[in-house]
């Protein structure tokens, strides 16, 4: 990945040609050195190791000059005549000559072989540079297949803990290069990414367009996994939707049928002829009381539908608390139950924020439930008071309690824990009036007075009223 | 007028309904005639002027809230209204078009027939001496209420609010109405005085104001004057 680009400058060449002139020196004083004891065709082979060592340091050329320098200065230093580029003896221009051709020869092969060697080296750092792309690619890899939220952002920063930390990716329409950074498109399918480059990085643009392609192919794996991931919940949620919806049918049906049943069987004993005036009452009585169980359950069904869908919509008035439960005892439909509800507030409670019809569906849900999961024998309790910015009203019973595994559930609807109030409604709709008016709803399991459900607004202060 | 001069126009494209609602009616003594559609109701109304209507606000041909506001543009025939489980705004919307009081689907006969006497109960005159419901007596004459032998203070705004129900005895009173009636027009809005004056009056009036027998709430819509006591 590093710049392998090398030029050839004056300085090199001037190195080269002083290295060569050392090398041809230093040959021509071990050959002054040896003249006295040996002969002269002998001392030209020392030139040989002076070509011999430049053409494995510096290449052909310089080995082919240091050649010529070397018959040059043996001919002019060693040769009869002396000091003079002429040859006498023609044993001298023999050696010189096969002097010459070896420099070449031996200038050539080892010129090649440093070649070679100089090729070996530069593939091996090439090789180690993609080794080090490769291992920074897989990290990023790893980062997609981690499933990080924003992939293009992982991999940016996976880039940079590989310590690639001159490049970064980013996403956007258009690129948006910082100062002196240079900038490539990813060819990724579906989002624009751009890969941005540090100036001061060594990253060439061939480098850059090589990593690309995978990074593009990484990035669009990651998407291409996100949608299938996000396919894979919708169809869940779709599942769970159904299944919900098989509970709530059968609950819903259920809870239709017994009543239609009832209304049915008591008028087939109207038609009868032999029913006696006393019977014909109480059929007529029952038809009343089961229809009325099922205006209860629709008008149950329909508040729950529009909690669902956010559709609660509260008319917001200022409520009087105490009308509202009293109204709301006065809709409940067990006459006889009526004697068990005490209603205990404190004084005048200030005047709350909310809807007064949905806030007098509340209290008679709550209310009917407090009766129906306590003893005939006791009553229940509605207690109220004001303090700590809140408005509070307990419906307290002296039931079984809630065990502690239902405690959340019993606020759900067509939870199967409560299998006496029917599709169990009641506390899921409660919760919803009480929080679209803007309060809370909690359950007070461990009251040393029973069990109660809390409703509590916020304390508003209150409007002036005109005497 | 007995019973049986008054004619009842029932509104309704339900045809039980309808039916059961003939029989009660007719069982009450009324003379029961039906259209099914806005268009029949509004051609029966001008062509023969009935003595109360029952308005269903589901009609195939448009909302029975229109035909009450064009029955009101030239006719004061007591409208009672027919309103689906829970709709407080639907049940709003027709009483501010004019129609005088509801029933909730499904009703039972006792129901509509109190708001049937109700609504056709003669509006008692500013004259009438005194309104009784069970052991209450309102004296308008005397702006006093007395509870058997007792006498009951109210403020004077209490006594008007008390006095506008009881010139309708067992008929809705909305909280529009009241506000106007007692404060006057630029009030409507002001539910928080009704709120505060009328626990102060059920304060006085009740023996159990947690359980109120002689004024009824009407969550969010207004209150009525108990007659059936």
């Amino acid at each position: 990945m590093k710049s392998t680009r090398s030029r050839l400058s004056w300085s090199r060449i001037a190195a080269m040609a002083l290295e060569t002139l050392v090398w041809v020196g230093l040959a021509t004083a071990l050959v002054a050195l040896l003249n006295p004891i040996t002969t002269t065709a002998g001392l030209g082979s020392i030139y040989l190791l002076a070509v011999l060592a430049v053409a494995i340091r510096r290449g052909q050329v310089p080995a082919l000059a240091a050649a010529v320098l070397g018959v040059l200065f043996l001919n002019f230093f060693f040769i009869e005549p002396l000091h003079r580029l002429t040859i006498s003896d023609s044993d001298n221009v023999v050696a010189i000559g096969v002097l010459l051709v070896a420099a070449l020869v031996v200038g050539r092969l080892a010129a090649q072989s440093r070649q070679r060697a100089a090729e070996a080296e530069q593939r091996a750092e090439q090789a180690a540079a993609r080794e080090a792309e490769a291992a920074m690619l897989a990290d990023a890899a790893t980062a997609v297949l981690r499933g990080d939220a924003d992939v293009v952002q992982g991999l940016s920063n996976s880039l940079r803990a590989a310590g690639a930390g001159e490049l970064r990716l980013e996403s956007s329409a258009a690129p948006q290069a910082r100062e002196g950074e240079r900038t490539l498109r990813l060819p990724t399918r579906a989002r624009s990414v751009w890969l941005y480059a540090g100036e001061s990085s060594e990253w060439t643009e061939t480098d850059l367009e090589r990593i690309a392609s995978p990074l593009a192919r990484l990035i669009d794996v990651a998407e291409e996994r996100k949608a299938t991931a996000a396919r894979g919940a919708e169809a869940e949620a779709a599942r769970q939707a159904d299944a919900a919806k098989t509970v709530i049918l059968h609950a819903v049906s259920h809870d239709l049928r017994s009543p239609l049943t009832a209304i049915r069987t008591a008028a087939a004993g109207l038609r009868e002829e032999g029913t006696k005036p006393q019977d014909r009452i109480a059929l007529i009585d029952a038809i009343d009381e089961e229809a009325e169980r099922l205006t209860r359950l629709i008008a149950n069904l329909l508040d729950l539908s529009r909690i669902e869908a956010r559709a609660v919509h509260p008319r917001t008035d200022w409520c009087d608390l105490l009308d509202v439960i009293s109204t709301a005892v006065s809709h409940v439909h067990n006459p006889d139950a009526h004697q068990r509800i005490q209603i205990e507030l404190d004084g005048e409670l200030p005047l709350v924020r909310a809807d007064p019809a949905q806030l007098e569906r509340v209290f008679s849900n709550l209310i009917e439930n407090a009766l129906r999961h306590s003893p005939p024998d006791q009553p229940v309790r509605v207690t109220g008071g004001a303090g700590a910015g809140k408005v509070v009203v307990r419906v307290i019973d002296r039931g079984p309690g809630v065990p502690v595994a239902q405690r959340d559930a019993i606020f759900k609807a067509f939870n199967t824990g409560d299998q006496r109030g029917g599709a169990g409604l009641g506390l899921a709709i409660s919760r919803g009036f009480v929080e679209a008016n803007g309060g809370e709803l909690r359950l007070q399991a461990d009251s040393p007075d029973g069990t109660a459900f809390a409703v509590s607004f916020p304390l508003v202060e209150q409007p002036a009223t005109v005497g | 007028m007995s019973a049986g001069d008054v004619r009842v126009l029932v509104v309704d494209d339900e045809p039980q309904i309808v039916r059961g609602l003939k029989v009660i009616l007719g069982n009450a003594g009324y003379r029961v005639e039906e259209a099914t559609t806005k268009r029949e109701a509004l051609d029966a109304v001008s062509s023969r002027p009935p003595d109360a209507i029952v308005l269903d606000l589901l009609l195939p041909d448009g909302d029975g809230v229109e035909v009450a506001t064009d029955i009101r543009r030239w006719s004061q025939v007591p409208i009672v209204v027919l309103s689906a489980v829970g709709d407080e705004r639907q049940k709003v919307r027709a009483l501010d078009a004019g129609a005088d009081d509801y029933v909730t689907k499904p009703f039972g006969s006792e129901e509509l027939l109190a708001r049937m006497r109700a609504v056709l109960r003669r509006r008692a005159d500013d004259g009438d001496a005194a309104v009784r419901v069970g052991e209450l007596e309102i004296d308008r004459a005397d702006r006093a209420v007395r509870r058997g032998d007792e006498q009951i203070h109210l403020t004077p705004i209490e006594f008007d609010l008390l006095s506008q129900l009881a010139r309708h005895p067992g008929r809705l009173v909305t909280h529009r109405q009241l506000l106007e009636e007692v404060w006057g027009p630029g009030y409507e809005d002001q539910t928080h005085y009704l709120r505060v004056h009328f626990a102060h009056i059920r304060a006085k009036l009740e023996q159990n104001p947690s359980n109120p027998t002689y004024v009824i709430t009407e969550p969010g819509i207004g209150y009525r004057l108990r007659v059936d006591l």
